[in-house]
């Protein structure tokens, strides 16, 4: 159908630049505008690809979790408080994983993956970097590693004053 | 209409029947409150008196939870010390004038507050290394007020220079326990991290602005800094706080390592230094710089729950919440991970 759901955005995004905001005198309302604008670039430059990326996320912090289960156990003989958090993995990996593409069901597993992931993460706070932690710390370094390329994607407004110079050292230098 | 309103909240509170009032205009940014601009004109023995205020309402919704009589009497006891601000008039801490609690300052005209204009309109180019220098002066001069007698020990202490860290953890992580809609993995582990990892006890407890940064401050073209703002996060804790969170990359503008699209780091740590008496601990910023991305980012997630709830319709606040990534990666920069 067309326009399609970009095409819609942008023209919505264009109406507010063109039609709307020159009729607007006041300075709340013309900041207003602009902030609907980014809001409606940060949706444009993730819809796209939203359902592809939330369905490889979700793979990927199963299998995270996974690694976690294993690294939990083994260091769960010297520590109780673990048994729970390894239950609470198990229950998430046993879960509907039915390959709905629906955004809000794809979300909703994320969600509910990213919660556990919580528990684990911040068990692996207090375990990591003590004697015999080799385990715990290699698939910390991944999770991190995830979360980072995560929190890298998309549009942010930040990008183009405050994490301009940030943003550019993480780009793949030019062919 | 909020014109004729405040119009006879400034008659009462003048004592003059003809106040008329003029240009009201609502200001952009100031999302922990509504910000209103607005002239005010009155006779008074015989002559003409004419003023510019600024009001500062609580809204529905607000990106931060905060008492609007904390910031007044704040405001209002460093004026006295050398640190400027607007001049406060009156504070209504109830509805009944004009449905919400707000107060009423001077508005201080000829100035600029948004970072925009401060960093890159090329008027404050020559005026930079000028306005870093009292910005660093400035910060200095609160942190060397004495709170105890500027008669501001009614905001809540640590109990010692040991426990600023953990009363900012505490209170920023139970934000997020309140406010945040989906799980915060990254978040959460910070705030892990940062309990093992707390900087050395406060040098001092002071009186900490906590939102010091461009663009809470109106500037001349000059380089004066005329009025610090947006003190509703005000307390007592530890100088390196607001030295940090001046820091923080979301308000390095320019894109760049400036601190504050201002200055470099180490001159801003020296003239600090010099201005405060303290010292710039490194470890103790990298925390604090730390702590500042995650209050920032659970600033957001009230912003965001305030949207999701349906008790402000302002764009702002669905947009912040959607922008909480960027910070994330900030924090996991400083954690080292």
């Amino acid at each position: 159908m067309r326009p399609t759901a970009i095409e819609s955005l942008r023209a919505a995004q264009a109406a507010l630049a063109e039609l709307i905001a020159p009729e607007l005198a006041s300075a709340f309302a013309l900041d207003a505008t602009q902030t609907v604008q980014m809001l409606l670039e940060s949706l444009a430059s993730e819809w796209d690809t939203a359902a592809e990326t939330l369905s490889r996320d979700n793979e990927t912090l199963s299998s995270l979790l996974s690694a976690s289960r294993g690294a939990l156990r083994s260091a769960a003989g010297s520590n109780e408080s673990l048994a729970p958090i390894v239950s609470q993995i198990e229950q998430r990996l046993r879960e509907d994983t039915a390959t709905s593409l629906v955004l809000s069901d794809l979300t909703s597993r994320n969600s509910s993956l990213r919660a556990t992931l919580e528990s684990v993460l911040v068990a692996f706070e207090d375990l990591t970097g003590r004697r015999g932690s080799e385990m715990i710390d290699e698939v910390r370094n991944k999770i991190y590693s995830h979360l980072r390329e995560e929190a890298a994607r998309g549009w942010s407004f930040w990008d183009v004053s405050s994490f301009r110079g940030r943003m550019a050292a993480l780009q793949p230098p030019a062919a | 209409m909020l014109q004729k309103r405040i119009q006879d909240y400034l008659s009462a509170k003048i004592g003059a029947d003809n106040v008329a009032v003029s240009n009201l205009q609502r200001i952009p940014g100031g999302a922990s409150r509504e910000t209103w601009s607005f002239d005010a004109r009155w006779p008074e023995n015989g002559k003409e008196v004419a003023r510019g205020f600024v009001l500062r309402r609580d809204p529905d919704a607000s990106l931060l939870e905060t008492e609007r009589d904390l910031e007044f009497r704040v405001m209002d006891a460093v004026a006295g010390h050398g640190v400027p601000v607007p001049k406060m008039y009156w504070l209504e801490s109830d509805g009944a004038f004009l449905d919400r609690p707000f107060f009423v300052m001077e508005r201080i005209d000829g100035c600029e507050t948004s970072p925009t204009k401060v960093l890159m309109d090329p008027r404050f180019f020559a005026v930079r290394e000028r306005l870093a220098e009292r910005f660093a002066g400035i910060l200095g001069r609160i942190h060397s007020l004495d709170w105890r007698a500027s008669g501001l020990d009614f905001l809540s202490a640590p109990a010692d220079e040991a426990g600023c860290a953990i009363m900012e953890i505490e209170k920023w992580e139970g934000v997020i326990d309140r406010d945040a809609l989906e799980p915060q993995p990254v978040l959460r582990a910070a705030f892990r991290w940062m309990r093992r990892h707390l900087p050395s006890p406060a040098q001092q407890i002071v009186l900490v602005h906590a939102d010091y940064r461009t663009g809470n401050f109106l500037c001349d073209s000059e380089g004066e800094i005329r009025g610090v703002l947006d003190w509703e996060m005000v307390h007592l804790g530890d100088p390196m706080e607001d030295v940090a969170w001046a820091c923080i990359r979301p308000w390095r503008w320019l894109g760049d390592e400036s601190m504050g699209g201002l200055i470099e780091r180490e001159q801003f740590y020296e003239r600090y230094e010099q201005a405060s008496g303290f010292t710039v601990v490194p470890e103790a910023i990298r925390f604090w710089e730390l702590l500042g991305n995650a209050k920032l980012a659970a600033i957001f997630l009230t912003g965001a729950r305030s949207f999701c709830e349906g008790r402000t319709r302002g764009p702002m606040m669905a947009f912040l919440g959607r922008n909480i990534a960027r910070l994330e990666l900030e924090i996991m920069d400083l954690m080292g991970v």
